[in-house]
This record gives C-alpha cells, structure tokens and sequence, in this order.
C-alpha cells in the first residue's frame, strides 16, 4: 500500500515537469527558429511483488511478479521539425528551408542556431540580435561594405552586385544526437558538418517557432488530468492507510 | 532534474510580461500608419535557458525596421522625402543633432524651415523674405526665386547615415538618437552612394504595414491568453499538491 502512495506521487512530479517544459514551448511560440523540446517519461524501477502472510513455515516467500514502482521523468530532445515561414520584407531577416544550421561565434565558442534576425554592427559585421558574429564557410567573421545586401539560396551574400562572403552552414546527419540545446535557441555541434544535403537559405523571411499550439493545449489538458488523477490517487491510498490503521485495528 | 511549478508559473508571467511589451509597440506601430517618415519597430523575443533550467522567453531588444516607406505626391514645395538610407538633421531643444525621415517642412516666424513636431532643420542655408518658388534637388542643393525674381541658390541640405541605423534609439517625435548600437554620425551629400536621394513635392509615407501589425496583434493576443490558461492550470496543480491530504 505504501508503495501505490509513492507511485502517484512520482506520476504528480513527472506532470509538474512536463508542465514546465509545455509553458516553456509556449512561452516560445513567437521565438524565430525556436524548436520545440519533448518530454519523455520512463518506468521507475521494478520490483519482486511478495505475498506475504506474514509468517511461513518453510522460509520460502511467494513472489507473485514484477511490481511497477511508478514513474521518472526521461531523456529530453529537441524536434527538429522544420518551422513556418513568416515574410518580414527585412533584408537582414534569413531564414533556413531544409535541415541545417546558421553557424555563429559566442564568447563560450562556437554554436549553431536557425534563428535568422541578423543585423548590421556598428564596424559593418554581420551579428545576430543577440550580437553574437555570424560566421562565414571559413568559421570568419563576415564583413558587409555599405549598400545593399542580397542573400541567394545557397548563402551567397551580394552588395550591390558584388559577392562579398557565403554563409556558413552547417548541417548534420543525426541533429538528435549530434547536437546540445543551450541558452537563447542555440546549439553546440561538431565544428564541421556531417550531413550532405545543405539547406535553402530564404531572404526576408524568418522561420517561427516549430511548435504547434493546438497540440500544446491537448498535450497540457493531458497532463493536467494525470496529474489530478495521480492526486487522488495518492488521497485514495491515504484513506484506506488510515482506514486500516484505525478501524481495521480496533479491538471490541 | 528538480522542476518547481513555482518557476513555472514564473515562465508563464515572464511570458505574459514580454507580450504585453510587445502589444505597446504593436499599438504604437498602428497609431502611427499615417505618420509621414515613420519606421516600424518590431519586438525580438528570445529563449531563456539557463544551465537547463527552463526560464521560458524575454523580450531581448526591439528593432526599428528600415525598409524604404512608399512616396506620396504633394501639392507643397517643402513636402521632401528621402528614397535611400539617409535622414534629415534636426536641431533640438537642447542643442544636439537628432534624426528623422519626416521632411514635412514648413518657413516659422523666423524664417527657419521646421519639420512637422516643429523642430529646425539643421542646413547649411537660409531663405531670406520674399523668396518664391522653393524646390530642392536630388543632390540637397535648395533654389527659389528671390524678391527680384532672379533664381538663387540658398545652400545645402545634408543627410545623415548610420551603419546600422536599426540600432537608432527613439526620441520621441519620430525623431531618433545615434547610439552605442547604431554606430556614429555619417553626414555626407544627399545624392550619393548610401545617402538617398532627395525629391520635392513627395511625401515618405509610414513603412507600417497594417496586415502584417493586424496579424501581430491578433497572434500575440492569442498567445497571451494562452500563457493565462497556462498560468491557471499551474495554479491548479499547486493547489492540488497543497490539498493532498483531505481535511
């Protein structure tokens, strides 16, 4: 009995933690080239179920078969799932169609990320809006002179007709296990690509969040009923646990 | 991994916070659609994620949008609009140099040419009394008829650039401020290569476009209802862990 107790109870914590990831993709609907992040949940250990009387007289037990212990909040992964494309009419706004990655340089290193706000800096390199370098097929820093910028598909980057640099782009066979979600949308990858397919790149578009707000709001109806199933759970055991300590007990 | 449904009801305030943010610029984008040299300016929200910690969204910076506003015929001699990357110089009340793309200008009381909130454009010229038929060239240079009726050249006007003019910070007025993020002052001949040409008898319309303002408002409205009924149900679920044990 004090078993069931604490198998609600592990199914009460892993629906708080799916909760929190849920509001977190909500949170992220609007984010440019956000992808969104999936819970897992695993079986908690197993355990030998025993029927016991009590006492025995041959010192054998009665093992009647695996006994569930409840459950534990699993692995997380990010889906890779292509996002929507929003036009924005801004020059500087690009967007990635396909699997593949704008490569950028932060003071921690290098990372990868699909959010294509791009801006010009003060000394004309092209920076992301969070003023991280945009990084060029050689892993350099890419200068725009002054004029006007025209993005071709394959990350051909012209100024007034001439090409100055092309994008650095990477792409991954296996982005699941290849790359590590970190802070503001980006990600840490191998520094050079593995996969061979390179993406569209689309000017004046931004790509929006991959999350799919319908299925936000089933997925969260879902865990809020779990989670309120497993709390009177552990209010059902509770009140048989107290029935038999004090009825079942009585004496006269 | 240890989740509190504390910081998530934290995630979902943050949230609310960052589209209420939004909707002010969302708003103040639409007020102005008719407001001749405006530029739109667009929120940019990221991810917060810290060592794993999920913190949900911020509202990171907000962006002036540069795009060229379409040019509008006027019947008025000092109607300019820009068509480049340039803006007018205006004195302001402090002394500084602001910028604006708004080149509705008009002769006050003391014969200064002032933009439509009223501020002096800062040139290298004046128009003396009696001058007729004003018009100015691509290039800035101002002409007009004097009192004899001869044609005169009354000086220049300059345009201003940035290197990343979407970093300007607002002053208010439709008037903006170089900044740390815009880069310094350029001031160069109207005309020339990055500066933007300038014609008379035109109007700069605002660049806001009210499809894509409309869609903005209805997906962030939607979105912040969303974060609401996420926020309820966090609550709910602390309320239930609270009254676990029946009384």
């Amino acid at each position: 009995m004090i078993k069931g107790l604490y198998s609600a109870v592990s199914a009460m914590l892993m629906n708080a933690s799916r909760q929190q990831t849920l509001s977190h993709n909500i949170a992220n609907l609007q984010t440019p080239g956000f992808k969104q992040i999936l819970t897992t949940a695993q079986g908690f250990m197993q355990n030998q179920g025993v029927y016991s009387t009590g006492y025995t007289n041959n010192g054998s037990i009665d093992y009647i078969g695996l006994l569930g212990l409840g459950t534990q909040v699993g692995d997380e992964y990010i889906d890779f799932e292509q996002g929507a494309l929003q036009f924005t009419e801004n020059p500087l706004d690009l967007a990635l169609q396909g699997n593949g990655f704008f490569s950028v340089n932060t003071p921690e290193g290098q990372r990868y990320t699909r959010d294509g706000r791009f801006l010009r800096d003060t000394d004309n390199t092209l920076v992301t809006v969070d003023g991280y370098q945009v990084l060029d097929d050689a892993g350099q820093p890419i200068q725009l002179p002054d004029g006007d910028v025209s993005v071709g598909s394959e990350g051909t980057i012209n100024v007034n007709g001439n090409v100055v640099s092309t994008l650095g782009i990477g792409v991954f066979a296996n982005p699941e296990t290849e790359l590590q979600h970190t802070e503001g949308n980006l990600f840490i990858g191998p520094v050079s690509s593995t996969g061979e397919e390179a993406p569209q790149v689309v000017q004046g578009y931004l790509e929006t969040s991959n999350a799919n707000p319908a299925q936000l709001t089933t997925q969260m109806v879902e865990v809020a009923r779990s989670y309120e199933a497993a709390q009177k759970l552990v209010q059902n055991q509770d009140e048989l646990l107290g029935k038999s300590i004090a009825s079942l007990g009585r004496i006269g | 991994m240890s989740s509190s449904l504390f910081q998530t009801l934290n995630i979902s305030r943050q949230d609310m916070l960052s589209h209420m943010l939004d909707l002010d610029v969302t708003s103040n984008n639409l007020a102005n659609i008719n407001t001749a040299g405006y530029k739109a300016s667009r929120s940019n929200f990221q991810e917060m994620l810290n060592q794993q910690l999920k913190g949900g969204v911020q509202l990171r910076t907000t962006q002036m949008l540069t795009t060229q506003g379409s040019l509008r015929d006027s019947t008025q001699p000092l109607d300019w609009a820009i068509q480049g990357g340039g803006f007018f110089n205006v004195t302001l009340p402090d002394g500084t140099i602001g910028y604006t793309r708004d080149g509705q200008f008009a002769l006050d009381a003391n014969r200064q040419l002032v933009n439509s909130s009223g501020y002096p454009l800062f040139w290298t010229g004046n128009i003396p009394e009696g001058t007729t038929d004003i018009s100015i060239n691509p290039d800035g240079t101002v002409i007009g008829l004097d009192a004899a009726g001869a044609r005169a050249d009354l000086g220049t006007v300059q345009l201003t650039r940035f290197p990343n003019s979407s970093g300007l910070t607002s002053y208010g007025d439709n008037i903006w401020l170089e900044s740390d993020a815009s880069g310094a002052a350029q001031t160069g001949a109207a005309g020339s290569e990055n500066f933007g040409a300038i014609s008379g008898y035109r109007v700069e319309q605002s660049n806001v476009d009210m499809g894509q303002e409309l869609t903005r408002l209805m997906t962030l409205q939607r979105a912040f209802s969303m974060s609401t009924k996420v926020f309820e149900q966090t609550d709910l679920m602390i309320s239930q862990a609270i009254n676990l044990r029946k009384a």
